[in-house]
C-alpha cells in the first residue's frame, strides 16, 4: 500500500504541497485529483523518490519512497504526466529496450498490451502522436506486472474508445488486488475506477471521500431544448430549479428526477445535455452542503 | 553496470565517435606524413621567423625525432582538443540531456538506482573515450612504421599517451560531474565546455612565454607535459597521478551528487 504522512514540499510564493496525509489501500483505486498545478505531479514525484520531502515522508509497501526507490520501483508501473521518449528509437525498440532494461522475460504481456490498445509500434518514436507515445507510456507501465500502479493523468492524449479499454485494464488489475494511485483534473475520469477521491487544490488536501459520497453531491444538469422559444419560456415556469434560460434552450438542475420527466413529457423537446461540472464546482458544491 | 542500458548508449553514440574518430585519423596521418628530418629543419626556420605563433599552438620546438615531432604537432593541440569536445558532447548527453529531455525518467522508474544508472553511464563515456583514444594510437603507430619504418620508438610514444589518457580522464570526470549537477543542457554546456575551453586558451597564453609563461599555474593543461614525459621526467608522472586523483574526485562528487538531489522529472 501507498502511505503518504504529512508530505510537505515548499517552493515557496505558496507553490509546492503542504501537509497531505492520505493512504492507498491494496486492492484500491485512489483518484487523486485536482485542478492544474495543484500539487498532484509534485506528490508522485516523491513516491517515485524523483524529488525528496522537506518535512514527513511516503512509502510504498513498508519501503521508504526516497531512501528505497530501486527497490520500490521492482514492483511499481509509473505513467508519467509528461511522456518523454528518446527521439532515436523506434516504438519497438524502446518496448524491447525498457523490457531488458527492467529484466522483463515475459513478452507474451507485452505483446497483450500493444493489441488490447492497437498499439502499432513500429514507427520511429519521433513521429508518433501525442495518443501514440501515451500507449507505449501505459504499456512501459503494466508490462511488468507490477502490484502498484501509480498514473498521472493516464488517459490524456487517448480516445474515448482507447480510455475505455484503459479503464477495462484498471478495473482487471484492481480486482487482482494491485495498488492503484491516479491522478486527474475531471471527475469523470476517476469515477468509474476509484474507490475513494483525494481533492488537492492550491497543494493543500480539502478532501478524501468516498466517490459514492462525491457522486451524491454532485449536482445534476441539464440543458433541455425545445422546439420554440415560446416552449421554453412556459418550461421554466414550471415548478423546477431553472439556472437559465436562454432562446430554446433552459438548463435545470435536477435533485428529484420524477417531476423533471413529467414537466417534460409535456413539451417538445429536441435534445437534452448533461452539463459537464468542474472539479471546483463539485468540490464547492460538496462543501456548501 | 546496467548492460542493457550501456548497449543502448553506445549505440545511441556511435556515429558521433565514428566521425571523431575519423577527424583525428585524418590529421594524425596528415601530420605523420608532414614528417621528415630536413622538413623539422624549415619548420624550424618558422619558429624561429615567428616564434609566438608557433607556440602559441604548443608547436615550440620541432625536435628531430618523429616522437618529439609527434609530441609537438599532434599532442599540443588535435589529440587533446578533438578528445575533449568528444568527451563535452557525450557526458552532457549521458546525463543532463537525459534530465532535461525527461527520458530520465524511465531510467529511474525501474529497479535501477540512481547509482547504478549513474554508473553506467560513466563507464559508457570511458570507454568510449578510451576505445577512441586506443583507436588513434593504433591508427599512428600503423602509419608511423608504414612511412618511416622503425622511425618511432613505440615505448615512449605509448608512455606519452598513457599521459595523455590521465588528462582525459580528468577532462571526462569534470564533464561528467557538470553533467550529474545540472538540470538544463545549455547550462551544462557552457559550464562543461566553457571551463575547459578557458583553460585550453590560458594554456595557449601561457606557451608564449616570458611573462605568460606563469599562467601555466593557472590550468590544468599544464599537468599533462609530453616533453616531460618523453624525457622520462618522474614529476610529468605525478602531474598525471595528480589528473587521475582529480578525474576520480570528480566522478564521486558528481555520482554522489546525482544520487542525492532533487530531480526535475
Amino acid at each position: 500500500m501507498i502511505k503518504i504522512n504529512h508530505l510537505t514540499k515548499d517552493y515557496g510564493q505558496q507553490r509546492g504541497i503542504f501537509d497531505l496525509t492520505f493512504d492507498v489501500q491494496r486492492g484500491e483505486v485512489f483518484g487523486f485529483l485536482g485542478p492544474n498545478g495543484a500539487g498532484k505531479t509534485t506528490t508522485i514525484r516523491h513516491l517515485m523518490g524523483f524529488i525528496h520531502p522537506n518535512a514527513g515522508n511516503c512509502s510504498i509497501n513498508g519501503l521508504d519512497c526516497g531512501t528505497h526507490s530501486a527497490e520500490i520501483q521492482r514492483n511499481l508501473g509509473y505513467v508519467p504526466g509528461e511522456i518523454a521518449l528518446p527521439d532515436d528509437m523506434t516504438g519497438l525498440e524502446f518496448l524491447h529496450f525498457v523490457a531488458d532494461y527492467r529484466g522483463v522475460t515475459d513478452w507474451a504481456r507485452v505483446e497483450q498490451l500493444m493489441a488490447r490498445f492497437e498499439l502499432d509500434a513500429r514507427g520511429n518514436l519521433k513521429r508518433m502522436s501525442k495518443g501514440m507515445k501515451q500507449k507505449i507510456g501505459i504499456v512501459c507501465a503494466f508490462m511488468h506486472n507490477p502490484q502498484v500502479l501509480i498514473l498521472d493523468e493516464p488517459t490524456s492524449g487517448l480516445d474515448p474508445l482507447m480510455q475505455n479499454h484503459f479503464i477495462d485494464l484498471v478495473l482487471e488489475e484492481k480486482a487482482k488486488g494491485k495498488t492503484i494511485l491516479m491522478s486527474s483534473h475531471i471527475f469523470e475520469e476517476v469515477e468509474r475506477t476509484a474507490d475513494r477521491v483525494g481533492i488537492i487544490r492550491d497543494g493543500h488536501l480539502v478532501t478524501v471521500d468516498s466517490v459514492t459520497a462525491l457522486k451524491a453531491a454532485q449536482r445534476k444538469r441539464y440543458t433541455v431544448s425545445f422546439a420554440s422559444e415560446k416552449e421554453a419560456q412556459s418550461f421554466s415556469q414550471e415548478s423546477l430549479t431553472i439556472d437559465l434560460l436562454k432562446g430554446k434552450e433552459v438548463t435545470v438542475t435536477v435533485n428529484n428526477f420524477q417531476p423533471f420527466v413529467e414537466a417534460m413529457s409535456r413539451y417538445t423537446i429536441t435534445n437534452i445535455v448533461a452539463v459537464e461540472q468542474s472539479l471546483e464546482e463539485i468540490f464547492m458544491h460538496y462543501y456548501g452542503k | 553496470m546496467n548492460t542493457t542500458l550501456f548497449m543502448r548508449e553506445v549505440r545511441s553514440s556511435y556515429k558521433l565517435w565514428l566521425i571523431f574518430i575519423a577527424i583525428l585519423a585524418m590529421y594524425i596521418s596528415v601530420i605523420i606524413s608532414m614528417f621528415d628530418p630536413k622538413l623539422g629543419e624549415t619548420l624550424d626556420l618558422f619558429a624561429k621567423a615567428m616564434p609566438e605563433m608557433m607556440s602559441l599552438f604548443g608547436m615550440g620546438e620541432t625536435g628531430a625525432t618523429l616522437i618529439e615531432f609527434l609530441s609537438n604537432y599532434l599532442y599540443g593541440m588535435l589529440m587533446i582538443v578533438f578528445p575533449m569536445v568528444f568527451i563535452i558532447m557525450l557526458a552532457n548527453r549521458l546525463v543532463v540531456a537525459h534530465v532535461d529531455s525527461g527520458s530520465m525518467t524511465y531510467l529511474l522508474a525501474s529497479p535501477n538506482t540512481r547509482r547504478k544508472v549513474a554508473f553506467t553511464q560513466m563507464f559508457v563515456l570511458l570507454s568510449m573515450t578510451f576505445v577512441l583514444l586506443v583507436i588513434c594510437v593504433g591508427i599512428a603507430i600503423g602509419v608511423s612504421q608504414a612511412m618511416f619504418p622503425g622511425a618511432l620508438i613505440i615505448g615512449d610514444f605509448l608512455l606519452l599517451n598513457l599521459g595523455l589518457a590521465c588528462l582525459l580522464f580528468a577532462l571526462c570526470g569534470y564533464c561528467f560531474f557538470i553533467s550529474c549537477i545540472s538540470n538544463e543542457t545549455g547550462r551544462a554546456v557552457m559550464f562543461g565546455a566553457g571551463i575547459p575551453t578557458f583553460f585550453y586558451l590560458v594554456q595557449m597564453l601561457a606557451n608564449m612565454g616570458g611573462k605568460l609563461a606563469d599562467l601555466k599555474y593557472a590550468t590544468i593543461f599544464t599537468l599533462f607535459n609530453p616533453k616531460a614525459i618523453i624525457a622520462g621526467d618522474t614529476s610529468a608522472w605525478w602531474m598525471c597521478g595528480a589528473l587521475v586523483v582529480i578525474g576520480a574526485i570528480f566522478f564521486v562528487v558528481g555520482i554522489a551528487r546525482f544520487e542525492k538531489r532533487d530531480l526535475p522529472l
